[in-house]
């Protein structure tokens, strides 16, 4: 596609291994910290995919899906990263069946299994 | 003829004299004949003089009572022996007739005649049988109480010290007679009951407080709760006090229960915010020890990783450390010097996740860096716990949690202030009450603002509220400096 791929995350450790995980597939990485950086980022619509951590300190990840899906025409596929979220948790299935996310990453993970999501989504 | 005078005045005044005591007074012959009887005969018996005087004992006195006491022979056998006799009970019970006692004397007076005295002592028998049957219901009641009861004399040395004082600490009453009650309190609040004998000499009131009384056969003391009344005499004079205390053991074992179920479900709170805040340590830590299991990495690539893993560890550490501490912290009930600051901060620590999550900014804002004061660090942190977790909350939408810490003279101020939904006017009292919840059902028991008031009160501090209905409250926390 060979879009960007924006990590939204509060926690710069996190941005950092997410990206190391993502460059080593020779992708472009963008990173955000706030849930606002985030949709400010996204409604310029560069991105294919948003690794989107699920508690932000100004919102919810799934918040800030909600607004990136209300607003920006070329949507990005949304993958929701939580620790705050347990396996089968219904606001993730629900997230899902209303499209608001198409995948759920919990942390932690392994490095195969964010990479296998890269691959699913044909980046 | 010279005589005849004196002797009618010495009459005179010897019957006025007999008229005049409150007893029955007969003259009687060998024969048993009455030779003379006083009024007080005459209105106890309903006779008249006519009707007695002149007439044999027999005749006068009932049957029953001649029966029933012997008197006939008695009094020959005071002709015989001329000894008298004294002070002789006779009860005088007959069907229908309400039981009488008397008390009687035989004194021979001369060889032909004899006096006897007849007293009815039935209502003094029948008050001190009735005030004996009080005083041994009274003295059962102080015995058979499970509160200790004992009095003392107007300085404090005790009098009288119930079983229920010997079973708890296990003095028996003549370890204690006579000597100090405060000299069986706890060496540093033995001045504080000293006093309390003090205001006792000059007070009306009763004086409420708790301290330990000792049990030197285990070398220990044990809580109670003490009622001190000044005991009066029926010239309102006091003479003594009257102390009541209760064994607060049982009470203070169910409150730390109700404190530490209480503390669980605080923690059930902020399991979310938790788990979000040590997984992300996790994930990072996971994801860093991939990347060094992988084949030629740069050295300098290969240390980053391993600083990530190690801070990270110790981040997710420090947050389970916090919790231990928070969960644990009821099984310690000593007061100690407590830093207040060290204390809101841990707290702070605690609640950060759960504030991060809801989009809540949290203020402390301190006039020093630290405040001392004597309390139990695990029980003041779990009183901010509560009302922080209260002001999270009131604040769903997000908000601003301040906190501010100010010194006033002996006290300290801490106001805990939210920008939430606020209480409403009719509420604000009933907050401290357990189990009063704006709480779904199965989300709040209502018990944490009553467990902060009881804490608080154990510190000798004061807890408040001030709200408005959507404008956001305050809970105001004072407590003693040291
Ligand atoms: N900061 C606040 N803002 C608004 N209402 C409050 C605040 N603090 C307390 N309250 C009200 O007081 C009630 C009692 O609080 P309390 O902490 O005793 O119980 P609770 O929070 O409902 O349950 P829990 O036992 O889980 O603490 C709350 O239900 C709420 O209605
Ligand atoms: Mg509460």
């Amino acid at each position: 596609m060979g879009k960007n791929i924006l990590i939204v995350d509060d926690e710069p450790d996190m941005c950092w291994v997410v990206s190391q995980i993502i460059q080593s597939q020779g992708l472009n990485v963008v990173t955000a910290y706030t849930g606002e950086d985030a949709c400010f980022k996204l409604s310029k619509g560069d991105f294919s995919v948003v690794f989107l951590d699920a508690k932000l300190p100004d919102m919810d990840g799934l918040d800030v899906a909600r607004r990136i899906h209300a607003i920006v025409k070329e949507r990005p596929l949304v993958v929701l990263v939580s620790g705050y979220h347990y396996r089968d948790d219904p606001i993730v299935r629900n997230a899902q069946e209303e499209g608001l996310i198409c995948c759920f990453l919990a942390k932690p993970f392994s490095n195969e299994e964010l990479i296998g999501i890269l691959i699913s989504l044909s980046c | 003829m010279s005589e005849n005078p004196i002797k009618s005045s010495f009459q005179i005044q010897y019957e006025m004299l007999l008229n005049a005591i409150p007893s029955s007074v007969l003259m009687v012959d060998r024969k048993l004949q009455i030779l003379s009887v006083n009024e007080n005969f005459l209105i106890k018996s309903q006779r008249s003089k006519d009707t007695t005087v002149g007439r044999h004992l027999a005749d006068v006195f009932p049957l029953v009572i001649l029966q029933s006491t012997c008197i006939e022979e008695s009094i020959r056998n005071v002709f015989n022996s001329s000894i008298a006799v004294k002070g002789q009970k006779m009860t005088y019970r007959a069907p229908g007739v309400p039981l009488r006692i008397y008390y009687y004397s035989i004194l021979p007076i001369q060889s032909d005649q004899i006096i006897l005295i007849m007293e009815d002592v039935t209502e003094q028998f029948r008050l001190s049988e009735e005030v004996r049957r009080v005083e041994r219901h009274l003295a059962s009641i102080v015995e058979s109480a499970s509160d200790i009861v004992l009095s003392t004399d107007i300085d404090g040395r005790v009098l009288t010290w119930n079983s229920a004082a010997e079973k708890l600490s296990g003095l028996k009453t003549q370890d204690v007679y006579g000597r100090y009650f405060f000299d069986f309190c706890d060496a540093n609040q033995k001045q504080m009951v000293e006093q309390i004998f003090q205001r006792m000499k000059t007070s009306n009131a009763a004086h409420t407080t708790e301290f330990n009384l000792l049990t030197p056969s285990n070398s220990g003391t044990i809580l109670i709760s003490w009622v001190f009344s000044p005991m009066k005499d029926d010239y309102s004079k006091t003479v003594g006090t009257v102390v009541v205390g209760r064994d607060l053991a049982e009470r203070l074992k169910l409150e730390l229960q109700l404190r530490q179920s209480q503390k669980l479900t605080a923690l059930g709170v902020m399991a979310g915010g938790i788990a979000h805040e040590i997984r992300n340590p996790l994930a990072i830590c996971s994801s860093a020890a991939q990347f060094l299991q992988e084949d030629r990495i740069p050295d300098e690539f290969q240390k980053e990783c391993a600083k990530k893993i190690q801070t990270n560890i110790q981040k997710a550490s420090a947050i389970i450390e916090n919790l231990l501490r928070f969960a644990r912290s009821s099984l310690d009930t000593e007061m100690i010097e407590v830093d207040l600051i060290s204390v809101l901060k841990e707290t702070i620590d605690l609640v950060t996740n759960q504030a991060k999550v809801q989009k809540i900014k949290i203020h402390l804002s301190l006039q020093k860096s630290s405040v001392v004061v004597s309390g139990v660090p695990g029980l003041l942190q779990q009183v901010f716990m509560n009302i922080f977790l209260n002001a999270i909350n009131a604040m769903p939408t997000g908000g601003v949690l301040s906190i501010t810490v100010n010194s006033v003279e002996d006290r300290v101020i801490v106001r805990i202030i939210d920008t939430g939904v606020g209480i409403p006017a009719g509420e604000l009292d009933k907050i401290f009450d357990p189990f009063h919840t704006s709480s779904p059902v199965g989300q709040g028991t209502g018990l944490g603002l009553s467990i902060c008031y009881s804490i608080i009160r154990q510190h000798l501090g004061s807890i408040q509220a001030e709200s408005r209905l959507g404008q956001g409250a305050a809970i105001i926390v004072t407590l003693p400096l040291l």
